[in-house]
């Protein structure tokens, strides 16, 4: 694996680069979480507070989780997806020297430059806005560990999906219900019960969890594990799928 | 990337010396004459056998071409030689290398121009040769890459954006990405497609100085007057079968050496293979008017093995 990830990263960089040039970009990047900070960070925020917190300092962690996954999932998935069936630009990996490990490790870290890039963007809109938010090392080793797990997941989609429409399929059934029911806008703990127990198998649910707790008590332990559980299983699963492509 | 077991490398390279370069695993045998090996290769998409039980050899220095129809199978065998597909049965053998058992070593020996143009768009011409040598290891890559950009004359546009560019820069520039780390096999699946008849002959002009330069080029065409115009051997393939190889040459001289055309009395277009000029001529007397008397080309010999054409 060594070196081989490396250029991978880069070429991918110099497409983010030159697409990030691109007027309206960034804003299309921004445009959905400063809606959801707007309507309800703003329009809610003064009525309402989650326990001791006013609700502005606790969506804003979950609009970080909720743009970190969908920056690093979309863009992987997306591209792979591109790469492989209409641009066939993915053959020049799969006939490079080099191994599944390293074209995995590749996009994934492209996936997570991406992810911390819109990341770092709403922080930055946090810290000027929202005067209880204060993100330390234990948030941003879950928004890395986030970025990490969706882009391994990315991968998995880019590779299984036969068209660029299953792309959205997977999207518009796995991602945006992630988006609105692991704690994004509310905490898990108002959904009844009978319905609590499929929430916490999603990934988000804990990187939402993780990533509002100052200091990792049980919970945040229990949650900091299945993310990592979650992301070893996606990025295995990945690294095999690459593995095994055949035309 | 893993590999199988100890017993399938034995088979992979049975006869041959085996030894570790730099990590990199098993080397070839540079002293066999025989580059490239297919042995009954296969390839099932669904009900579809697009590639059945297809078997050849390629000698180091040859330019082998494998003509057919669309669909004939030519891209599918490309890809299961060049590792892109993993053969549903036989196996092929690069420099003495099992294509399967040993990807990455055949992968620093092969280049591929591909039929779909798969550069990055959104990248420029410099940026493309510079992110494929990074993965494939170039030695003095920037000095490198100006040279092929040189010799393909696009360094003028080394800085615009390859979706600017026609396809015939287009083409070119994937011929030189193919060859700027210098592969011993340059794999070209219809290199000329789509290209007007001036830079088609440039394209050619490229490949012929690639086999002098020693390289053993494989390429796939639909076109009989590319195949004709540079290949040693041919391999003709129809419904996934490989159904004559030998010289172009040869091939013509199997089917008859000439060809008599005419309208017959129902108005349609008719042909008649001759083995001699004198027979030729001697048909022709016989036929009132529209004859026209040529030499066979390697259409001629698709018609006569399948009594289809190619195009």
């Amino acid at each position: 694996m060594r070196w081989g990830w490396i250029p991978i990263f880069v070429r991918e960089m110099m497409l983010f680069r030159r697409r990030l040039l691109r007027l309206g970009y960034i804003f299309s990047t921004m445009v959905g979480p400063i809606i959801y900070l707007v309507a309800f960070g703003w329009g809610l925020g003064g009525k309402v507070r989650i326990g001791s917190t006013d609700y502005l300092s606790f969506l804003l962690p979950g609009l970080i989780a909720m743009s970190s996954m969908n920056n690093s999932y979309t863009w992987v998935a997306s591209s792979l997806n591109l790469n492989r069936i209409y641009f066939k630009t993915f053959q020049i990996l799969i006939q490079a020297p080099i191994s599944s490990s390293s074209i995995m490790v590749g996009e994934v870290l492209a996936g997570m430059a991406k992810g911390l890039f819109a990341s770092a963007l709403l922080i930055l809109l946090g810290l000027l806005t929202a005067g209880e938010f204060s993100p330390g090392g234990g948030f941003m080793l879950i928004l890395l560990l986030n970025c990490f797990l969706f882009a391994s997941l990315g991968v998995i989609t880019g590779m299984r999906t036969k068209s660029h429409e299953d792309t959205a399929t997977y999207s518009n059934f796995f991602i945006m219900p992630m988006a609105f029911f692991s704690g994004t806008f509310f905490p898990v703990d108002e959904i009844p019960a009978y319905f609590k127990w499929i929430i916490y198998l999603l990934p988000l649910t804990h990187t939402n969890i993780a990533i509002r707790k100052d200091h990792f008590d049980g919970e945040g332990w229990i949650s900091l594990l299945v993310l990592g559980g979650y992301g070893i299983a996606f990025f295995i699963y990945g690294s095999r799928l690459i593995r095994k492509y055949s035309e | 990337m893993k590999r199988k077991g100890g017993i399938s490398k034995v088979r992979a390279v049975e006869g041959m010396k085996v030894e570790n370069r730099q990590g990199m695993g098993a080397a070839g045998n540079p002293l066999s004459p025989t580059m490239i090996e297919a042995d009954g290769l296969t390839k099932v998409y669904g009900s579809i056998r697009a590639v059945d039980q297809v078997s050849f050899q390629i000698r180091r220095g040859e330019v082998f071409g494998l003509l057919g129809p669309n669909g004939a199978g030519k891209t599918t065998t490309i890809k299961m030689l060049t590792a892109l597909s993993v053969p549903d049965g036989g196996h092929s053998r690069i420099d003495g290398l099992d294509v399967v058992l040993y990807p990455r070593e055949i992968k620093l020996r092969i280049g591929v121009v591909p039929q779909e143009n798969n550069l990055d768009r959104e990248l420029t011409a410099w940026e493309n040769l510079l992110i494929y040598g990074w993965l494939h290891r170039v030695e003095g890559l920037r000095e490198k890459i100006e040279e092929m950009l040189r010799a393909v004359e696009l360094w003028e546009r080394k800085d615009s954006l390859v979706g600017e560019f026609s396809a015939g820069m287009q083409r070119r520039l994937l011929l030189a990405r193919a060859l700027l780390p210098q592969p011993q096999v340059l794999f070209l699946d219809e290199p000329s497609i789509g290209l007007d008849p001036q830079i088609r002959r440039q394209m050619w002009d490229m490949i012929r100085k690639t086999k002098i330069e020693g390289r053993t080029v494989v390429l796939t065409t639909h076109y009989i007057e590319e195949a004709d115009a540079l290949c040693d051997r041919v391999g003709i393939l129809s419904r996934g079968r490989l159904i004559a190889l030998d010289t172009p040459k040869n091939l013509k001289a199997l089917v008859g050496g000439y060809v008599v055309e005419f309208i017959d009395s129902q108005g349609k277009m008719t042909q008649r293979l001759c083995r001699s000029p004198e027979e030729a001529h001697a048909l022709a007397r016989t036929i009132e008017n529209g004859v026209t008397i040529r030499k066979t080309n390697l259409e001629d010999v698709f018609i006569q093995y399948t009594g289809e054409r190619i195009e």
